[in-house]
């Protein structure tokens, strides 16, 4: 098995998740169904952090194919840039969905009419309808690398993609040549977010397996939405280390068990904390015990984090020479 | 300025070099990795601390924040341990960085700030929730300012070094 398998596997996730995802909040927002629009948002987040495994293995597969065939160098460069336009907008729609659920699926009395949740789900639905179009062209440039019988002529390049193409270009050179200061303070900034996400995500957990018992649980979640937001910082910065310098992170081990990891992670973080599905935990005042499977995931997602961190500081040691 | 010969000496014994060069996977990264996790703990629990007194999460009770010193400390001694190890590795690559001392210098000032909060705020028990932020607010604030400092400080150690080693100059 190799990186295209993967690819190959999970590019059909934001492609046909995003549309399925798009039609359900359809339905959701005209018919008024609250718990539907959390599922809905909760599924975009979702979505949001597949599409991180599903883009970078892409590169991987690349490698695979311009080892082994005669595909010409066009075709993958249109699908690399609608890819790279698709997954940015696919980033932003599961961060303001995310933005929402953390928002509106907290509070007690139904929010989802009021003015800023309105706001936010016409935002939603503008970006999902981007994303599904981007994804569209995504997976249609995708298509054309491997089947060229559906190939017409000038379809072989796309608009799109080489919009995609010239902002991987601008990033990577902004990332690399700009000035030597800027790899530095994207790692700075990169450890800034980790400190706030692990620190915010730590003191939940902790309480939870029975640390600092005198504790309420519920208020810990005020502190969600500062770890969300070192999430978002370190989605970003690595993602501008990626593209500064892919090939030191395409084939690298370390860095592919870092993604596996933050899928893993970033999923319990979704469904866990930020949906209302566990609120039974919400209840659990100073000095009670939370049940043992709450305890579980808490205990996972402390491992799973600090795996995390150890991991990124081995990317350097997996390093393929 | 002459480098003093004594980072020569170390660089030249064993543990130096074998933190240095050993291509063993418990070697560099893995105290480095100690480094990293510790001052997620180190810094991660301070900033909460300061978060919540600075008035997040305002619904939650103040003063059992205290135990979460014990996660500050356990980062703190992990960060001396493994800090110290890398010192070993590189002691004329740290020690001739300004940069070096300034990161130590805004450690120390957030630890002080830390503990003074601890004194001050956690410990006085005749205090009010109000009070307890209204007193803690300036120590919390340059308490997280400190602490940036302190990790862009140390992640630019890295750039800005001017020996790699006693004979190499960077």
């Amino acid at each position: 098995m190799n990186l295209a398998h993967i690819h190959l596997l999970l590019n059909h996730v934001p492609i046909i998740g995003t549309l399925i995802t798009l039609g359900v909040f359809l339905v959701a927002v005209i018919a008024g169904h609250d718990d539907m629009k959390q599922v809905s948002l909760a599924l975009f987040s979702l979505i949001a952090i597949l599409a991180i495994p599903t883009y970078v293995s892409g590169s991987g597969a690349q490698q695979a194919l311009n080892e082994s065939s005669k595909v010409s160098m066009s075709v993958i460069e249109a699908h690399q840039g609608a890819a790279l336009l698709a997954f940015i907008f696919m980033e932003i729609t599961g961060a303001v969905s995310l933005a929402g659920l953390l928002r509106f699926s907290r509070t007690v009395k139904n929010p989802w009419t009021s003015g800023p949740a309105r706001v936010t789900l016409l935002a939603v639905l503008l970006l999902a309808c981007a994303t599904s179009g981007l994804m569209a062209v995504a997976g249609n440039t995708g298509g054309n690398i491997r089947h060229p019988e559906i190939l017409s002529g000038q379809e072989a390049t796309s608009s799109i993609g080489a919009v995609g193409v010239e902002l991987m270009m601008t990033v990577h050179h902004f990332v690399i040549d700009s000035s030597m200061w800027v790899w530095p303070i994207l790692e700075d900034l990169h450890f800034l977010g980790l400190i706030l996400l692990l620190g915010s995500i730590g003191v939940l957990n902790l309480r939870i397996l029975g640390f600092l018992k005198q504790l309420p649980i519920a208020p810990l979640h005020r502190f969600i939405p500062w770890g969300i937001a070192g999430f978002a910082v370190n989605v970003i910065t690595g993602f501008l280390f990626y593209l500064g310098m892919p090939d030191f992170y395409i084939l690298n081990i370390v860095f592919q068990l870092k993604i596996f990891t933050i899928v893993l992670a970033g999923t319990t973080l979704l469904v866990f904390y930020c949906t209302s599905a566990f609120r039974s935990l919400e209840h659990i005042g100073p000095g009670e015990d939370a049940p043992p499977f709450a305890k579980f995931i808490a205990a996972s997602s402390i491992v799973l984090w600090l795996a995390i961190i150890v991991l990124g500081r081995y990317i350097p040691f997996g390093e393929v020479t | 300025m002459a480098v003093p010969l004594i980072f020569k000496t170390i660089e030249e014994s064993g543990i130096s070099s074998w933190i240095r060069d050993s291509p063993s996977f418990f070697a560099y990264w893995f105290i480095l990795s100690f480094h990293a996790l510790g001052m997620g703990l180190l810094v991660g629990a301070s900033v909460v601390v300061d978060l919540r007194v600075l008035g997040v999460a305002r619904e939650l009770p103040l003063s059992p924040l205290k135990g979460l010193y014990r996660i500050i400390w356990t980062g703190f001694w992990i960060q001396v341990a493994s800090g110290l190890l890398l010192l070993v590795a590189y002691p004329t690559k740290a020690l001739t960085n300004p940069d070096f001392y300034l990161k130590l210098l805004l450690i120390a000032l957030a630890v002080v700030f830390m503990q003074r909060l601890r004194k001050r705020v956690f410990d006085d028990s005749s205090l009010s929730e109000p009070e307890m932020m209204s007193k803690g607010k300036a120590l919390a604030m340059w308490s997280l300012v400190c602490w940036a400092g302190a990790v862009t400080a140390g992640r630019l150690l890295a750039y800005t070094y001017y020996y790699l080693k006693y004979d190499y100059r960077g």
